[in-house]
């Protein structure tokens, strides 16, 4: 799940309230059935965090940071070296152990602190800006590392301002913008992403001839919301997946339009976080 | 073992400075009794100050010396030690990833107590050869050797458990230094100059602003009368109520430190 706002909106504020650095001024926060405030050691030892701006011991070598979280989250006797061993694979520091964090590179040093967090085994992952400053290769190397997380059970919270990640591991961004839930014109406070049902996906049409006649035949089909449309292009909103948006391909060359280009948009969350925060709305 | 201990001993014995500094204080300590005995000695070139000294008063004077700038020297060290233990962790970003953890805030705590007594519990053991060369002039017993030792580890933990109070409150590890060392000046300036202030137009002495000064503490330590050894365990009460305090507090701030971290 990821978390979108401005700045200042408090995602980083309920991002330390879910990992029971900051205590809610009303309400309540339940992690697995956990309340973070009256259980905050059950929390801990279910919740893996990364903070937005996280620090290392540069003066500690890579083996030696590990097993100082290891002691510090109780990981004790042999499953001890397994489990260190297991976050060297999975950072991809197995050859590096031995090295002193201070002459990792920052792709390194960030696999290093997600390998840490990782090391109790967490069920949830809450993760503040993960991919800040780091290069393009790092950022897919972390995204992978994170869905294969996903895959193998785990829960995911991610903010980031880096749309396009979330739009790539997410299944559904929460929004959000002065501390409150905010929601986009259609009134979705929880946006669904990447196939899900009840997904709303942009699809960007070009036909042949004029788009007047192509965009009302689109209309006709239920879900279906135009953005824009200019010339010979249309930009439209399909509710409902993948599979709705393949049905409305047919249903368009059912109608007798001739369709040059039909493309899903992979930067739907960008729009769809403009029209929630755009120009009139923060 | 407690991890905290593991990791700040690991990281701190790495320094340069674990080496250098003992071998300084090692040095200025060597040197201050060395002066002293030089000056002592050239004093005693006099046929008639020789004939009313004795060797134990040598003794005494060598074993005092080496006593009181020990704990000088020590009181200078001590602050360093403690009020950057935990302002070092919010500066470089790691309190965050300590408080998430399955480390309690008196774990944490501990830790850093820990390890700058132990640093400091080394500066003091390697200095015991030098006091214990006041054995071969005579005058000094081992027992006065366990209560300087002893009443200097108490001041010393005070010390670094008020350092450590500091070091949970300020965010910056320069503004808790500079505090703690305010704080030790404070109870070694300003506790003789209210002694000084009250006991004026009276005609005692009055002694009880010096409770919390560690230089009258160390003197009592080293006496036998009944007075001395009231006012030595009232002193050292204080100074462990103020340890303690200061413990709580700490704790407490630091549980409560997760929105800076």
């Amino acid at each position: 799940m990821g978390l979108v706002g401005p700045n200042g909106a408090g995602k980083t504020t309920l991002i330390k309230i879910l990992a029971t650095l900051v205590q809610p001024d009303a309400g309540v926060v339940n992690i697995a059935g956990y309340d973070v405030r009256q259980a905050q050691r059950k929390v801990r030892e279910i919740v893996g965090y990364l903070s937005d701006v996280p620090g290392l011991y540069q003066d500690m070598r890579v083996v030696e940071f590990l097993e100082f979280f290891a002691d510090a989250y109780h990981v004790r006797g042999p499953r001890k070296a397994v489990v260190i061993e297991q976050a060297l694979r999975i950072g991809g520091l197995t050859d590096r152990r031995k090295e002193f964090v201070e002459q990792l590179s920052l792709g390194f040093k960030q696999r290093l602190l997600l390998a840490k967090t990782l090391l109790h085994e967490p069920k949830v992952l809450l993760l503040d800006e993960p991919a800040t400053g780091l290069d393009p290769l790092a950022r897919i190397e972390l995204r992978e590392l994170l869905k294969q997380f996903n895959r193998n059970g785990g829960t995911i919270l991610v903010s980031s301002h880096i749309l396009s990640d979330l739009q790539d591991i997410c299944d559904r961004v929460a929004l959000i913008a002065a501390g409150r839930n905010a929601a986009d014109p259609e009134g979705h406070s929880i946006l669904v992403l990447n196939g899900q049902t009840g997904e709303r996906i942009t699809c960007e049409v070009e036909v042949l001839g004029e788009a007047q006649e192509a965009s009302q035949a689109a209309c006709a089909f239920a879900g279906v919301k135009i953005l824009d449309r200019q010339g010979q292009s249309f930009l439209i909103e399909v509710a409902g997946g993948p599979a709705q948006v393949a049905a409305l391909l047919r249903h368009l060359v059912g109608s007798g339009i001739s369709v040059l280009r039909f493309d899903t948009r992979r930067s739907a969350l960008e729009d769809r976080y403009r029209r929630a925060f755009g120009e009139g709305r923060r | 073992m407690n991890p905290m201990i593991r990791k700040e001993l690991r990281q701190r014995m790495r320094d340069r400075r674990a080496w250098l500094l003992p071998s300084l204080y090692l040095l200025v300590l060597s040197a201050t009794v060395v002066l002293s005995y030089y000056f002592s000695a050239k004093e005693s070139s006099d046929p008639e100050f020789l004939r009313r000294t004795q060797g134990a008063d040598v003794g005494t004077a060598f074993f005092l010396t080496a006593a009181y700038a020990q704990l000088a020297v020590l009181l200078l060290i001590a602050p360093v030690f403690s009020s950057g233990g935990l302002t070092i962790e919010k500066e470089q970003r790691t309190l965050s990833a300590l408080l998430t953890s399955l480390l309690s805030p008196t774990q944490i705590w501990w830790g850093k107590l820990v390890t700058a007594l132990l640093y400091q519990t080394l500066l003091l053991i390697s200095a015991l050869p030098i006091l214990a060369l006041a054995f071969a002039f005579g005058g000094v017993s081992p027992q006065m050797v366990g209560a300087v030792t002893g009443t200097t580890l108490l001041i010393l933990t005070t010390i670094s458990s008020v350092g450590l109070y500091c070091s949970s409150f300020f965010r910056r590890s320069v503004h808790a230094t500079a505090v703690t060392y305010a704080l030790v000046i404070g109870m070694m300036l300003m506790t003789a100059i209210a002694s000084a202030l009250f006991s004026a137009g009276t005609r005692e002495f009055v002694q009880w602003p010096l409770y919390l000064n560690p230089f009258f503490t160390l003197t009592v330590s080293l006496s036998t009368e009944a007075d001395h050894l009231r006012s030595w365990l009232i002193s050292l009460s204080l100074f462990l109520a103020l340890g303690s305090l200061a413990a709580v507090l700490a704790v407490r701030n630091i549980s409560r430190s997760g929105e800076s971290a």
